[in-house]
């Protein structure tokens, strides 16, 4: 071995350990958004019950778009950082959620419903969105919790099981999945930019007062 | 291998390392900004709409600032970031989407677009740069999804092997450099724009500024 070799093994070992450290921390960092995003929507009545006890017209508004404007970062946070769910390297190397993937997608339809829709104003909309929470949050957290954090420890059908939700001890699935997700994102991104382009970056959707 | 040649192996990997890691580290983050960009850009619905609910103009106004500032510096820290694109030596020495060049260059259309018209008052003008950052996200997502992150599947390595910059150096390079004369050329056109925009603008100041003074040294030798 000379020094270049270990020149080139020490350089290797450190980009492929930072970033399987990268994508680490952000799927670790992903059930913490999936839960703040979850608890800001569902906390829509302690909020308007907090907004119809304020004096002052400001301090309302303010209340309500601080609120609208972080379950919203949110969500657009919890989609981007599940990009990596459409990257076969990444979800055939690191240990990750299997329909993680699935998740992002239906994150990725409430943002579409609220750029077509209108969740808080119209109660089918807000149903949907919540809906599409919900089971988006199955998708995340049962692998999540029953494969990634518990593969370690399971025994028998039990640890098949665990392995059969990790995107790592099941890449075919994994993969696949990846490529049914980025087919979706597509359709859905598509829908998107030719709303707005239809609509010119106007807001089209008639007001409705119904809460 | 003596204690001085680890030393030296351990210096230049940190170094060399070090490097890579950060380009590496930009370009995984690359996706995470063209992401959130397209979401504002394409969410002006949206926000419109929580805007027409708010009950004081000062609400609105905070509303419509902060929204307005987060797009625009997003649009701005990618394309920045998107500068190594444009240096012959990464290109060819590490694994980027092949098209990040011309994607930076549509990035910067839909920039100036947005520097030229006023694409929150003109509806084509905001269409006009939907395009540019659709296009754009398209040439950037494509490469990076099916080609530098698909090395470990076999049947796409025809199309990892094309759309990878440092398996495909030649046409890497090409696209690079007819990037880099796009980008010049917009940079240009934008530098020559707000250099009469000014002169146009602060030379009628001036004018005016000049006729006060005459008026008001006349009127006052009456």
């Amino acid at each position: 071995m000379n020094v270049d070799t270990l020149t080139h093994a020490i350089v290797s070992g450190m980009n492929a350990g930072l970033e399987q450290f990268l994508e680490g921390t952000l799927a670790a960092m992903l059930p913490v958004i999936w839960l703040a995003l979850l608890g800001l929507h569902l906390g829509r009545p302690y909020i308007l019950d907090m907004i119809d006890r304020f004096t002052l017209r400001l301090g309302a508004d303010l209340l309500w778009l601080i609120y609208i404007a972080l379950r919203d970062i949110l969500i657009i946070s919890g989609v981007v950082m599940s990009f990596m769910f459409l990257f076969p390297d990444v979800v055939s190397t690191d240990q990750l959620p299997l329909t993680g993937g699935f998740a992002a997608v239906l994150l990725f339809a409430v943002l579409l419903i609220k750029l077509m829709g209108d969740p808080d104003h119209n109660l089918r909309d807000f149903r949907l969105v919540t809906w599409l929470l919900a089971v988006g949050a199955l998708f995340y957290f049962v692998p999540y919790l029953f494969g990634v954090m518990f593969n370690q420890v399971a025994t028998g059908q039990l640890l098949a099981v665990s392995q059969f939700l990790v995107s790592n001890t099941n890449a075919t699935w994994a993969v696949a999945i990846g490529y049914i997700t980025t087919a979706l994102f597509a359709i859905m991104g598509a829908i998107a930019v030719g709303y707005v382009l239809m609509t010119g970056g106007r807001a089209e959707v008639p007001e409705t007062t119904s809460k | 291998m003596n204690p001085n040649d680890v030393q030296t192996a351990i210096t230049n990997s940190l170094v060399q390392g070090g490097s890579q890691w950060l380009i590496a580290t930009i370009v995984a983050f690359l996706p995470v900004l063209w992401t959130m960009a397209l979401m504002l850009h394409l969410g002006r619905p949206y926000v419109l709409r929580t805007l027409r609910r708010c009950g004081l103009r000062l609400g609105a106004d905070i509303w419509w600032m902060s929204y307005l500032l987060m797009r625009d510096a997003l649009l701005l820290i990618t394309f920045g970031l998107s500068w190594f694109f444009f240096e012959p030596n990464i290109v060819a020495g590490m694994a980027l989407p092949i098209t990040g060049s011309l994607a930076a260059l549509f990035l910067l259309l839909s920039l100036a677009v947005k520097l030229s018209r006023r694409v929150d008052d003109d509806v084509n003008a905001y269409r006009l740069s939907t395009l540019f950052l659709v296009i754009g996200a398209t040439l950037y997502y494509g490469p990076l999804v099916f080609a530098v992150e698909a090395n470990s599947q076999s049947y796409l390595s025809g199309f990892t092997a094309a759309f990878t910059s440092s398996s495909n150096v030649t046409v890497a390079l090409v696209l690079m450099w007819i990037s880099l004369a796009g980008v010049a050329l917009v940079a240009a056109w934008l530098f020559v724009r707000a250099l009469m925009s000014a002169n146009r603008s602060m030379g009628r100041r001036l004018k005016k500024e000049k006729t006060e003074v005459v008026i008001g040294a006349t009127g006052g030798g009456e």
